[in-house]
């Protein structure tokens, strides 16, 4: 937040930071011998959509983004909305390095046909565990956070998640704010 | 290719810009007379002040939570709400602030705390009643706004002065009534010149301050279209409160004037004076700024 921000209001959101999601291929290494966590095969990218006047342009460039990211890599893609209003693009592949490499296309995509504001998150599974395990990677903080669910209301493990962190942090780029954890239980992966 | 801000409104920040300069060579205009008439007597004054308006600052948070009679909600008590002003805040790239309750029929919200760590956002039962989960986002993604402009920093600073101004001539008064008056070199009393000084910046820095608060409302809007990617979510929810807020009888609404600065809709929006005394725009107005944003929103990236 800059001085100008605070005395005329702000007029952008921040811009994302895609460029440090690649991290999460090469955790997946620890992940998967330390703590026996396998990457499932899906993966998803979420953000708000601008509901404008000109819905039908912003409609098909989405449309576009997801042709474009079926085209040049072989994973599946596809779109849902949830309740919030925010748009989920869902990524399908067998390969891990593949699902890292089109999620990291989608959102540069999105950045570029303008929308780079309106990214919220990458969202990554993996089981193994008692719960599923996510890491989350927030586009405004260009870090990632782990999320664990117990499938209770609204409940997450959170000495799963400090211990993950724990873990991972001399690897992965991890949010330091634990106020920042946003938690996403409804994310379609 | 690069998206350009939207609402940019270089009108907004010229006027802001020019109210908080008038703002300030007003309060310095103030400050030189009465230092130059009272000598030192205006500075431990002016130090019990600070201190005060320091701790109102510093326990903004929970000073409004507890006037408005709201009630900190967990998670599970609320998850909705929750899972709302957390998306939103993660958008805003702020913490997460406090979520709360008003158990009120007034639909209505308002957001309150001296930066975003120690934030706090409440909204009413009316208002989660009456909206749709969209214009409730609207609502929220506002108030989130004043949180990340800071507001409440903006407010007190704003308002300092002005009530040493109304302290002053009201110590003035007294002094003069019961003290008699005591002049210096022949000149008018003393008192007279500090009553009259301190009337007329206590009546300038209120019009004043109150056209900063407008401006900052619809910087909030502005904020808010930012957010969701939505300013006709937030238009619709505007018109639903204000309706609501008109056909409640005045009898309920008046404990929660005091708090009327930081409501999304002030309620007692009605006024005989004009927009001058307001702190919030005028709806007709506020919807005008948003469906621009709402055209900027749609015209092609370049």
């Amino acid at each position: 937040m800059g001085l100008t921000d605070v005395l005329f209001g702000r007029k952008k959101l921040k811009e994302a930071k895609g460029e440090r999601l690649f991290a999460i291929s090469t955790a997946r290494v620890t992940l998967e011998v330390e703590l026996g966590l396998k990457p499932a095969r899906r993966a998803a990218v979420v953000f708000k959509p601008l509901s404008s006047g000109d819905f039908v342009r912003v409609e098909n460039e989405t449309q576009e983004l997801l042709d474009v990211a079926a085209r040049e890599t072989m994973s599946k893609v596809s779109r849902t909305e949830d309740e919030f209003g925010f748009n989920w693009i869902v990524i399908e592949d067998d390969d891990f390095e593949d699902l890292v490499a089109t999620v990291h296309l989608v959102a540069s995509e999105l950045q570029a046909r303008g929308f780079g504001q309106q990214l919220l998150a990458a969202v990554f599974r993996f089981d193994g565990a008692e719960h599923p395990v996510y890491f989350i990677y927030g586009f405004k903080r260009g870090a990632f956070w782990p999320f664990v669910p117990t499938g209770e209301e609204k409940g997450r493990d959170n000495a799963k998640e400090l211990e993950l962190k724990a873990k991972l942090e001399h690897e992965l780029p991890i949010e330091q704010d634990l106020t920042r954890w946003l938690a996403l239980f409804d994310a379609p992966v | 290719m690069k998206r350009q801000a939207f609402g940019r409104d270089r009108g907004l920040t010229l006027r802001i810009l020019a109210t908080g300069g008038l703002l300030g060579l007003l309060y310095v205009v103030f400050g030189v007379v009465l230092i130059s008439y009272l000598n030192v007597g205006i500075v431990p004054i002016i130090l019990i002040l600070g201190a005060l308006a320091f701790f109102q600052y510093y326990t903004s948070d929970k000073l409004a939570l507890k006037a408005s009679g709201a009630k900190i909600v967990s998670e599970q008590e609320a998850p909705e709400l929750h899972a709302m002003v957390e998306r939103l805040a993660a958008m805003a790239d702020l913490p997460k602030p406090k979520v709360a309750v008003i158990d009120s029929d007034v639909p209505n919200a308002f957001a309150t705390g001296r930066n975003p760590k120690n934030a706090a956002v409440a909204v009413t039962t009316g208002l989660w009643r009456r909206l749709e989960p969209r214009e409730v986002e609207g609502v929220l993604a506002h108030e989130l706004s004043h949180v990340v402009n800071r507001d409440v920093l903006i407010m007190t600073l704003a308002g300092f002065f002005a009530m040493v101004a109304g302290l002053l001539a009201r110590w003035a008064l007294y002094s003069g009534m019961f003290g008699g008056g005591r002049s210096r070199d022949n000149g008018p009393p003393v008192f007279l010149i500090v009553l009259a000084v301190s009337i007329v910046t206590y009546f300038l820095s209120y019009i004043l301050i109150r056209t900063i608060s407008r401006y900052r409302e619809y910087a909030a809007d502005r904020g808010a279209a930012l957010l969701t990617g939505a300013p006709e979510d937030l238009m619709s929810a505007l018109q639903k409160i204000s309706s609501g807020i008109a056909t409640i009888p005045q009898r309920d609404l008046r404990e929660v004037q005091a708090l009327n600065a930081f409501f999304i809709v002030p309620t007692n929006w009605k006024s005989s004076f004009g927009e001058l005394f307001l702190t919030h725009p005028p709806m007709e107005k506020r919807l005008a700024a948003l469906a621009e944003i709402a055209r900027e929103m749609g015209r092609p990236v370049h």
